[in-house]
């Protein structure tokens, strides 16, 4: 049996091959190029443009050939609401997990190549941050701040950063001895020039799956938030504010504000997990030749 | 199907955040407060979640009646009801001897000491002492004599000897020639000064008690109630517990018509207070509020929007709840639901056409459909239904509901179509239906171009913001603290600005002086014709949207006994028997 990893493909050539050949990872990057594709439509107004269209004599409307998932307590269609939310959840999900690779890989990368006084300086800072319970410091934030989405991404992306700092250290600490930095720094490369230019790259793999696994996890804090009062402004489409009408539609027996919310948001969750998944077997070298 | 397992996944996800044990001792008396508290001060009791705590724990030289409507005040810690001079100047009033605080680790032996007339003096200087920012400083405010110059000294400030010496220094209207006797002289004729002195501002406490706490006296509260304090988990719950050395008191012998048939006398002439404990729940959502009334935890309480439907056809309880034993009371509120615009505001405070064309953008009769199931009447003006001076047939011009001449006066206020208007902050306290209620004010300026971002904050963090005059427009209601329109009037008077009860900072000098002139006459024609000019200019200001006077409609358990809620009543628990027996048999079909 000859090995992929003895053809001389770099890295990420492997990868992509490897992630093609993997028909469930095929599938969930096609939901997640779909919600991407959606709210992107639903962004410029293509698609779903009624979706702050209000109604009040077709208030709680079933779903309907007309509604596909119904109306809300205002009239407006469940299913635009809905496919809008899918914009929140994406942006709080890209921005607030970018905003935590960038901390996190900058620390990561400080603590771990140079070690002594800066080493104990950043891990006293993410273990005093680490004990803190990562959802009450993200309502902490919000409570400062005010509700909104630029606060949700702050919010989320300085709460949420130590896991990859810890990763990212530890694979500092390992690469910084390598022949290749230390050919780096006979050939008189300064210490950024090392971290950034020679290390990093050789890094980047683990910083791309913290991303995507960042990427849920800001979405669920999205929710979460946005159900408990202190996530998204009131009047933006978001799944959590749909969540917390239903706590109290439930009993109208008007279940589709529910059902729609919770199954775009399974959907997108479940295929970029799974997603996630696939590509850390793809990417990893440890699980090559497996 | 479908719809079923939904409902129990979110009953068992709303549960798992506030489900209680059954207490051993089943004579209490739960009950689900709508908003957090803040404090547990009668200084700071202007809120009514507070407001159904304090008055078990402190009291008031007066009470009103627990069963007789119109309400009818009676003494509490008074002997009598207080002596008039002939000019109406001066009350003399005499207090029962005996009474005593709770016993509290603040006294010398933890013993309770009497409470004498010097106590009360006190504990009004507290209210009317500045540095205290409280908030019912308007009770006495311009009323007794020598009363403003004393509070003027004392918020000039200086060194705290001098500040001390203002505090002590007396106020002439303010006058205990004996331990018993308080006597009151009046800076002017001021009719309602026993309603005054039945609200909770006007309670007794102890200086031992504030003088050892300080400003965590609203942590630590000590009375002469019925119900002792003991433990406040913030944002959870407060427990009280009978206090063994109350003055005593018997449920009445005699009600309104009506209470004996509905079996409110049944208990006529026994020893209160009832229940040996108290425990207060601070649940702001609807939903788990509700589903511990369902299920017993909670003995009493209100209907949310969403289980209307499912509880009351044509009026009456549905049969499945009446079969658990549940009984429904409903009486109209002594208030009025309100958008206040922040007339302190440079914006919205100076563009009347502005306001004009919020009003007439807002669709009132949908809201009253969408959030009070028809159970409210539209709001023309402050005036409380139920009290003398509501005009039923008055029709606010601005109150229609008219998109069209909203826009025209938009365009008058100078900003067509909404065009140059930056996006106006509406402030309202976190629960979903409150944030409901707030996109729904958001869609109805929409409708007109105006742009609204609601700002949700937790109820003490609102109450903060409106104290501070930060809240643009907010969402509030004003119930009444006695049956005088003077009262809901006053939340528009300039001198009880902000932290006072005129949360919208309202300022106009014809209404001042209607105001004030209003105040120098007795309850009769003359002064409801002052009201009705002082409504007519409020109309003209357009200070707010006044929204809806609520009906309450009130679920209560069957092993509940002597329920008659009403808003001015505030001291109702000590009167409200559980039936244990009762409450074992009927909770297990719950």
């Amino acid at each position: 049996m000859v090995s992929i990893a003895n053809k001389g493909r770099s890295l990420w050539a492997d990868a992509v091959l490897r992630l093609r050949r993997d028909p469930l990872a095929m599938v969930c990057f096609t939901i997640i190029a779909l919600y991407l594709l959606m709210s992107l439509l639903c962004a410029t107004g293509v698609i779903f443009t009624d979706y702050n269209v209000t109604d009040n004599a077709q208030a709680y409307q079933p779903p309907s050939a007309e509604h596909w998932m119904g109306t809300d307590l205002f009239g407006r269609d469940v299913m635009a609401r809905a496919a809008h939310g899918t914009i929140t959840s994406l942006i709080v999900g890209f921005f607030g997990a970018a905003l935590a690779v960038a901390i996190g890989t900058i620390l990561g990368a400080l603590a771990g190549y140079f070690g002594g006084k800066i080493d104990d300086l950043i891990v006293w800072l993410y273990t005093t941050v680490d004990t803190i319970p990562y959802i009450l410091l993200v309502v902490a934030f919000s409570f400062v701040m005010g509700p909104g989405l630029n606060t949700l991404c702050l919010a989320i992306g300085l709460t949420s950063w130590i896991r990859f700092c810890r990763v990212i250290r530890s694979e500092f600490m390992k690469h910084r001895e390598r022949e290749y930095v230390q050919g780096a720094t006979a050939l008189g490369a300064g210490h950024l020039r090392r971290i950034f230019i020679h290390i990093l790259p050789n890094t980047f793999h683990l910083v791309l799956i913290n991303f995507s696994l960042g990427f849920v996890t800001a979405i669920k804090s999205e929710v979460i938030l946005s159900y408990l009062g202190m996530g998204v402004a009131p009047g933006t489409p978001s799944w959590g504010m749909m969540i917390s009408d239903a706590k109290l539609e439930l009993f109208r027996e008007v279940w589709w504000g529910l059902a729609a919310a919770t199954l775009f948001m399974f959907f997108l969750v479940l295929a970029f997990t799974l997603f996630n998944d696939a590509l850390r077997d793809a990417l990893d070298p440890k699980l090559k030749n497996r | 199907m479908f719809k079923n397992i939904f409902v129990i996944l979110a009953t068992s996800l709303a549960l798992a955040a506030c489900t209680k044990k059954a207490p051993e001792n089943d004579n209490t008396i739960n009950y689900g407060l709508r908003t957090n508290l803040k404090a547990l001060d009668p200084e700071q009791g202007s809120e009514t979640s507070a407001n159904e705590i304090i008055p078990n724990i402190f009291e008031t030289l007066f009470e009103y009646h627990y069963l007789k409507r119109p309400v009818v005040l009676q003494p509490l810690l008074a002997e009598a009801m207080p002596t008039v001079s002939k000019d109406g100047r001066t009350y003399t009033i005499k207090i029962k001897k005996g009474i005593r605080f709770q016993d509290s680790e603040v006294f010398p032996d933890g013993k309770g000491r009497e409470v004498k007339a010097q106590d009360f003096i006190y504990s009004w200087k507290r209210i009317a002492d500045p540095r205290n920012k409280g908030e019912g400083w308007w009770i006495f405010d311009g009323k007794i004599e020598g009363i403003n110059d004393w509070n003027a000294k004392l918020a000039k400030g200086g060194k705290p000897e001098e500040v001390n010496e203002a505090f002590n220094a007396p106020i002439s209207g303010l006058q205990a020639p004996d331990d018993y006797t308080i006597v009151i002289k009046l800076a002017k004729p001021f009719y309602q000064l026993n309603n005054v002195l039945a609200m909770p501002f006007a309670s007794v406490v102890p200086k031992e008690a504030v003088d050892k706490y300080g400003e965590e006296f609203m942590n630590h509260p000590v009375g002469t109630g019925p119900y002792k304090f003991e433990s406040w988990i913030r944002g959870n719950k407060v427990t009280l517990v009978r206090n063994p050395n109350w003055h005593g008191g018997t449920y009445p012998n005699e009600g309104a018509p009506g209470d004996q048939e509905a079996g409110l006398l049944a208990d006529a002439g026994k020893p209160l207070p009832f229940a040996d404990k108290l425990v207060f729940h601070e649940i702001p959502e609807a939903q788990p509020r509700w589903l511990n009334l369902m299920k017993g935890a909670l003995d009493f309480g209100g209907i949310p929007k969403d289980n209307f439907d499912n509880t009351i056809t044509d009026g009456k309880l549905k049969p499945e709840m009446v079969s658990k034993g549940m009984k429904l009371w409903t009486f109209p509120s002594l208030e009025v639901v309100y958008i206040g615009f922040n007339m302190a505001d440079p914006l919205l405070g100076k563009n009347l056409e502005l306001r004009r064309a919020l009003s007439l953008a807002y669709d009132g009769q949908t809201a009253r459909k969408k959030f009070y199931n028809d159970r409210a009447t539209i709001a023309m003006s402050p005036l409380s239904p139920d009290i003398d001076g509501y005009d039923a047939k008055f029709v606010n011009p601005w109150k229609e509901f008219n998109v069209e001449k909203a826009k025209e006066h938009l365009k008058k206020a100078g900003y067509p179509e909404g065009k140059g208007l930056p996006a106006i902050e509406y402030n309202i306290s976190g629960s979903s239906t409150d944030r409901q209620m707030g996109e729904y004010v958001q869609q109805q300026f929409q409708k007109i171009g105006v742009q609204v971002n609601i700002i949700s904050s937790s109820w003490p963090q609102f109450i903060e913001r409106l104290n501070q005059k930060k809240a643009q427009m907010f969402g509030i209601a004003w119930v009444a603290d006695y049956p005088d329109q003077g009262n809901m009037l006053q939340t528009l008077y300039s001198k009880s600005a902000a932290p006072g009860p005129n949360n919208s900072n309202y300022n106009s000098k014809e209404f001042d002086a209607l105001f004030e002139q209003s105040e120098k006459i007795p309850p009769g024609p003359a002064r409801i014709a002052l009201f009705h000019k002082m409504r007519d200019q409020f109309v003209k200001d357009v200070p707010w949207i006044p929204t809806v006077h609520r009906l309450n409609d009130i679920i209560y358990q069957g092993w509940i006994n002597n329920l008659k809620r009403h808003d001015i009543i505030r001291n109702s628990y000590k009167y409200i028997r559980v039936d244990q027996a009762k409450k074992a048999e009927l909770k297990a079909k719950l």
